[in-house]
């Protein structure tokens, strides 16, 4: 107790120690006063009574030292001075100081921000138990031209290998979808949702929170309007009640019981059903999970109804290889004795590399960019360092000569350096903090896990680590100097001829043509990027994105049935098409107005195997088509023109089965034939008879904008699918229009839900926002070390134009131009740089092999991106050389002279 | 400066000045010198000085408290306290001085 208190007295102590020493003073002061007084009234003289006080009293002065030195922490007050004096020496060379703070704190903020989206979206591994032995199972198709591409799943192939399979301990599988979901039934919201066979949580290792999970038997038609709702899903729905057990929510119209509630933690990553294949669901974090209840077309189809995704438990000890090999096996041996007319395979990828398969090139690359960024900048303060260190090092043979141990001196340069080195963390992890809240807002919501991104401890502590040793680095290597410093030789001759030494100067060249070497790599690396993205952005796409605004319409709801309803739900479907594209094109200003079953840039959707019935050729050989349901005036809204054959026409509609094809289907499908009047076969659901084809019109990029894709477009009277989006062709503004379009839409029937409604300008530029903010990030941190190198630059060749400006002096003095000594000055800086350069092309062509995959159509031996970034490195590096090498020619050759 | 006086044992002082104030009520640190001098009847001559270092050691384990007030001669000075721990302490202090001073005691007896 009695050393608490005294430690915490002494801690206290280590603040207003000026007041502490005042008070000790005056006390001591005032001791000596009252003792005085009492000497004089026994009759002492005013002198004698003051000597006998101060006789009594002992030694004043070393009573205050050890008083002092008991009163505090010695050893801490020490640091303390170093770290005032280090402090008071920054402050007199503000230059230094601020170039170093501020060159730690870029690296130090870039590396924290890009470091917590990668320990989030990369490293940080999912909630569940023994998540290693967790795969995603995706069938695979062997094809003729393609190869073996990754197909999603059939419920009855699954079953049979969950069956079978003896290496596999449990497997689930499950569907992502939006639902329209609302307490009331009206103007619902399209949720997130997962429909999973009963054991999906157990094989994930995971138990409802709250409630009960899934039982087998809720695995059936009729009995299966039960829910799990997720966390975010218990608070946006229920408002985290907690009586939610036993609820019930509208889902399509139809009430569900909730059963469960997940714990915060659980969250399932999301999963594509195919590698090529994006939903716009998928992005939706999933609020609700409801039994997937298996229709008969999924327990008998083996040709069909690829449609899931499943995800399975290795039993204990099993290894990837060995799953894979038993379920390729098992699978081969089916598609024989089932006589299928294909070749299935098996593909399994553990989980947390599947979640992020897509993704984690890109957030690699820009790790890398800012981890050189990083480089660059620890750089910069060696050299920054290394510069002030010889400058120091005859202040620092004063104070050896005055009896400074080497340790001592050792000492007080790292303190230097810590003290640098926490003032550029500190500001460094603010940085980060708001570099994080920039990232998360510029990020695409396709990132997985992305809401889960803040700065976290362990982020916090990689910054402080990598401050600290950054610290170390750049303050130990110029401070060991200080052991090896006789005092007589740095006292005996002009320290600045010490410091600017050929080794020295060899040293510093070195380190800004690395720093050079970096920069420049980054560059060449940012501005491919950049083309890509302009390259993606610019080219002809085949349609007109203008002045044309779209409504996702989702008709997942009784009145509208599923594909087991009866006829007359159809009907209902096509009716609320019809009403609706009627009530747009009424509105005013509206030029054409339109439909298609998939909203343009959603990525690949109905994706279907081209059959001619005139051409039969075995499946594997059929090439994959896009479907899309349009109407006749969708060539007109959307401006694709019209190749061959003749457009869509309202005559169509008594007899609708008719097709118009692109060009790349023409091209793929009826190789070398006038494609008009052919027959498409089997491609109309519940439909006998196959469509004939009409017209043929020009490629157009509407399920992405890196590709064109084979497309069949038939009219909506044939078939009418649940998910429809209208388009509309207005000059209006769309602020104006969008709240229009959806009165229209709840006006013919407020029970649909609207998942978006947008310009397909915005719709443009979301489908792209992966490459934006690749973009966007990437050009940041090119300029970061555009800066960072010209720093660079200037301050090593500030520092030897002002060590050399007496030779400055006695050259002007000579005769020597300024034109000469500017020249003089820039040569020296041209040589690292130079060096840099040549280094930094070599780096490059190391690192583009690997840059390539992430570009879009540019070649990566680009002159342009590598003669622009050569061109703006070396005009960075001249305006950073020019402003010292003025400063050269400038000097006054009587001051210069004088000086020293 | 001054003669060096030999130094008095650590913990002797520290039981000094918690009786000192234990008699005296509040008292500065002059006083509380002069009042061990006197009680000691100046067999015992110590440096005055000597006095703080051990005033600081009980302020910081929380035995006494130090406030500025006035001297009786109006000068401004600090006066020591004993604190609620500083009274409970002394009774302790006490007895550990006393056992100690008994061994000595017998110590010197036995081996005289």
């Amino acid at each position: 107790m009695d050393w608490m208190r005294t430690l915490a007295s002494r801690v206290k102590a280590l603040f207003n120690r000026r007041v502490r020493d005042a008070e000790l003073d005056e006390e001591l002061r005032a001791h000596i006063d009252l003792a005085a007084e009492e000497n004089q009234r026994k009759g002492m003289s005013a002198a004698d009574a003051r000597t006998a006080a101060l006789r009594a009293f002992g030694g004043v002065t070393q009573t205050r030292e050890r008083y002092r030195v008991q009163r505090g922490l010695p050893p801490i007050e020490e640091i303390l001075r170093d770290a005032r004096i280090a402090l008071r020496q920054l402050r007199r060379s503000p230059g230094f100081a601020l170039t170093a703070i501020l060159t730690l704190a870029l690296g130090i903020g870039a590396v924290t921000a890009m470091f917590s989206v990668v320990n989030t979206v990369l490293l940080k591994p999912f909630a569940f138990p023994d998540q290693g032995r967790l795969v995603v199972m995706r069938e695979v198709e062997a094809q003729e031209h393609d190869g073996r591409i990754e197909v999603p799943d059939n419920y009855r192939h699954i079953m049979r290998l969950k069956n079978t399979a003896k290496t596999l301990e449990d497997v689930a599988i499950f569907q992502t979808r939006g639902l329209s979901v609302s307490p009331s039934g009206d103007r619902p919201n399209i949720v997130g949702a997962q429909q999973v066979s009963p054991n999906f949580f157990h094989v994930l290792g995971v138990q409802p929170a709250l409630g009960r999970d899934f039982l087998p038997s809720e695995a059936k038609p009729g009995a299966d309007h039960e829910m799990i709702l997720s966390y975010q899903g218990w608070q946006s729905l229920l408002q985290g009640d907690p009586k939610a057990i036993g609820e019930t929510v509208r889902v399509s119209g139809a009430a569900y019981t909730v059963v469960g509630v997940l714990a915060d933690g659980v969250r399932f990553p999301q999963i594509a059903l195919a590698p090529k294949i994006a939903f716009q669901e998928a992005a939706r974090n999933v609020e609700i999970y409801v039994p997937l209840a298996p229709t008969d077309y999924d327990l008998s189809a083996d040709m069909g109804g690829f449609n899931y995704k499943s995800i399975a438990r290795l039993k204990p000890g099993v290894t990837l290889a060995q799953a894979n090999a038993e379920l390729e096996g098992l699978q081969q041996a089916y598609t024989l004795s089932a006589h299928l007319p294909l070749h299935l395979g098996m593909a399994l990828t553990p989980l947390a590399k599947d979640v992020t398969a897509n993704i984690s090139g890109a957030l690699w690359m820009l790790f890398a960019a800012v981890g050189s960024v990083l480089l660059i900048a620890c750089v910069n303060l060696a050299n920054l360092q290394l510069a002030r260190a010889a400058n120091a090092e005859r202040e620092t043979a004063v104070r050896a000569a005055l009896g400074a141990s080497g340790i001592r001196l050792f000492r007080f340069r790292l303190t230097e350096s810590l003290v640098l080195a926490i003032m550029g963390g500190a500001t460094g992890a603010a940085l980060a903090v708001a570099g994080v809240r920039l990232l998360v807002a510029i990020a695409p919501k396709t990132i997985p896990r992305l809401d889960e991104v803040h700065v976290s401890l362990p982020v916090l502590c990689f910054a402080a680590a990598t401050s600290i040793a950054a610290a170390l680095v750049f303050g130990t290597l110029p401070a060991l100097r200080s052991f090896r410093v006789s005092p007589q030789s740095a006292l005996q001759t002009n320290s600045t001829r010490v410091a600017n030494t050929r080794e020295g100067r060899r040293t510093r060249g070195l380190l800004v043509a690395g720093q050079v070497a970096c920069t420049l790599t980054l560059l060449v690396v940012t501005t491919l990027v950049l083309r890509s993205f302009s390259h993606l952005l610019r080219q002809d796409r085949g349609f007109d994105t203008s002045h044309v605004t779209v409504a996702q319409v989702d008709l997942f709801s009784p009145q509208y049935g599923d594909s087991e309803s009866p006829s007359t739900f159809k009907a209902n479907k096509l009716a609320f098409a019809d009403r609706v594209l009627t009530s747009l094109r009424q509105l005013p200003g509206v030029k054409s107005a339109s439909i298609t079953s998939a909203a343009p840039l959603t990525g690949e959707t109905w994706v279907d195997d081209l059959q001619r019935p005139d051409h039969p050729v075995p499946p594997a050989e059929e090439i994959p088509i896009n479907v899309r349901w349009i109407d006749q005036d969708y060539l007109r809204t959307m401006q694709i023109p019209l190749v061959a054959g003749r457009n869509i026409t309202a005559g169509d509609r008594a007899n609708p089965m008719v097709a118009l094809i692109s060009e790349q289907t023409a091209r793929e499908g009826f190789t070398g034939e006038n494609p008009v009047g052919k027959e498409i076969g089997d491609i109309v659901p519940d439909a006998p008879m196959g469509v004939r084809i009409v017209g043929v019109v020009a490629d157009a990029r509407v399920n992405g904008l890196r590709d064109d894709a084979a497309m069949v477009y038939i009219p909506y009277w044939a078939f009418t699918p649940w998910t429809i989006s209208f388009l509309v062709r207005s000059p209006q503004p769309s602020e104006a229009l969008i709240p229009e379009m959806r009165r229209v839409i709840w006006q013919t029937d407020s029970k649909v839900a609207i998942p978006s409604i947008k310009t397909l300008d915005d719709q443009v530029s979301e489908s792209v926002s992966s490459e934006r903010f690749q973009a966007i990030v990437l050009t940041s941190f090119g300029a970061v070390a555009l800066l960072l190198a010209g720093l660079g630059v200037y301050g090593v060749l500030a520092y030897s134009v002002s060590l050399r400006r007496q030779e400055f002096g006695i050259r002007i003095a000579l005769g020597s131009g300024k034109g000469a000594l500017m020249r003089l000055v820039l040569r020296q800086a041209a040589v690292p740089v130079v060096l840099g350069t040549g280094a930094g092309l070599l780096m490059t062509l190391l690192v583009l092999r690997w840059v390539r995959s992430l570009l879009y159509q540019t070649p990566v031996a680009d002159p342009v991106a590598i003669g622009g970034s050569v061109a703006l490195l070396l005009a960075a590096a001249a305006v950073a050389a020019i402003v010292p090498a003025r400063g050269a020619a400038s000097v006054d050759p009587m001051r210069a002279l004088r000086m020293d | 400066m001054g003669e060096q006086k030999p130094d008095v044992l650590q913990g002797t002082l520290d039981l000094m000045v918690l009786k000192t104030l234990e008699s005296m009520g509040p008292l500065h640190g002059y006083g509380i010198a002069r009042r061990i001098e006197q009680v000691s009847g100046m067999t015992l001559s110590m440096n005055q000085g000597t006095i703080y270092p051990a005033l600081l050691r009980l302020e910081q384990r929380g035995w006494i408290k130090g406030e500025w007030g006035t001297s009786e001669s109006n000068r401004r000075a600090r006066f020591y306290t004993l604190s609620r721990i500083g009274h409970r302490k002394i009774a302790e202090e006490t007895e550990n001085w006393m056992r100690i001073a008994g061994t000595m005691a017998r110590f010197l007896e036995e081996t005289n």
